[in-house]
């Protein structure tokens, strides 16, 4: 298996070097629109589809009108990330894997894209519920020092340490 | 000018994200297991720099600035982190990572979104019956620790962010042979 992180080329490991620039970034982009935030982009788009299939519904959900329309910063740097994670990959010289799997033992690419979506689904729906994601409230919420983001981080690796766990035990265990 | 300004974030972070690994499930979940804890440093790290940054920048330009604090409902914040939490220890991306994993070239990142594309829409169907009397529980406003704590913003961002330096400064980065 391949180093996790990339080796670092001068003192300072990858982690804090990329952190600092990730914490100016994040410090950048309150200075020019608003903290970073993915999740609400899912809902905006469901809100576009809705309008144009049936704008009388879409008008009628106050979830839909809360979140407003999709033309905004928040969509233009989510576009962004496929951009940037394109000119990343670029720079390593094995492009990434079209699969990973991620937990020790036995595991199919199929069972792996199944995972992946009900995953999905789970990351927006509890994202949604909490108001914010990894961005919106680990990120840009602990940045501002918001209470919000410190009760999201501690839920999220409460459970996303239990399942990674749960995960080994369970798959190397019916090896 | 300001989705300019959010297109070239985008790709800042993309870029960044990727650099770090945090956009491959298997670092993640190895960061999850406690194996090897980069992701979780790198975290703490944009934390840190980024809160002594802008409580910094508050002090000389207020005006300039586009705080936007969420509010903390304590039961819905809690809840959907712990379902978040569930769906990030399973699948190792997170709504930002999986579009980064995209650009990347990664398949199963396709899986994610549409799995998240879905959630938002179940989310949205049963917003009104389900989610909006969760939110409204136990809702303090959009409070911060400089706010329960009666201290100066500056001061809680300097405490809080040398504490997670110092923190990710003594940590391990690799705690287990992967």
């Amino acid at each position: 298996m391949t180093s996790p992180v990339p080796a670092p080329r001068s003192g300072m490991p990858a982690w804090a070097s990329l952190g600092i620039i990730f914490g100016l970034v994040g410090a950048a982009s309150i200075l020019l629109f608003g903290p970073i935030g993915v999740s609400g982009t899912y809902p905006r788009l469901i809100g576009e589809a809705a309008r144009a299939v049936d704008p009388a519904y879409a008008a009628s959900n106050p979830y839909l009108v809360k979140m407003g329309s999709l033309f905004r910063a928040e969509t233009f740097l989510v576009l962004g990330l496929v951009i940037g994670g394109f000119l990343g990959a670029r720079r390593d010289a094995v492009k990434a894997p079209k699969v990973e799997l991620p937990h020790p033992g036995h595991e199919t690419n199929a069972k792996r894209y199944t995972e992946a979506f009900l995953a999905g689904f789970l990351i927006l729906f509890g994202a949604r519920l909490a108001g914010g994601c990894t961005s919106g409230l680990i990120i840009s919420g602990m940045t501002q020092l918001s209470i919000a983001g410190f009760v999201f981080a501690a839920g999220v690796f409460a459970t996303g340490i239990g399942t990674a766990k749960f995960m080994q035990a369970i798959r190397t265990g019916a090896r | 000018m300001e989705n300019l300004f959010g297109l070239l974030v985008g790709i800042a972070m993309g870029f960044l994200i990727q650099r770090v690994r945090a956009s491959s499930p298997v670092v993640i979940l190895q960061n999850l297991r406690l194996e090897n804890l980069g992701i979780i440093k790198f975290m703490a790290t944009t934390i840190a720099v980024g809160m002594i940054t802008v409580y910094t920048l508050n002090l000389f330009i207020p005006d300039m600035l586009h705080f936007d604090i969420k509010p903390t409902y304590l039961v819905g914040v809690l809840v959907g982190g712990l379902i978040f939490g569930v769906g990030f220890g399973l699948g190792g991306y997170c709504p930002g990572t999986c579009v980064v994993g995209i650009g990347e070239g990664r398949r199963d990142a396709w899986f994610a979104l549409a799995g998240g594309i879905v959630g938002a829409l179940v989310f949205t169907l049963v917003y009104e019956s389900v989610v909006a009397p969760i939110v409204e529980m136990m809702d303090f406003g959009r409070i911060t620790v400089q706010d329960v704590l009666h201290v100066p913003a500056i001061a809680a961002a300097l405490v809080i962010g040398t504490l997670f330096l110092v923190v990710v400064k003594l940590l391990p980065t690799q705690v287990k042979r992967a």
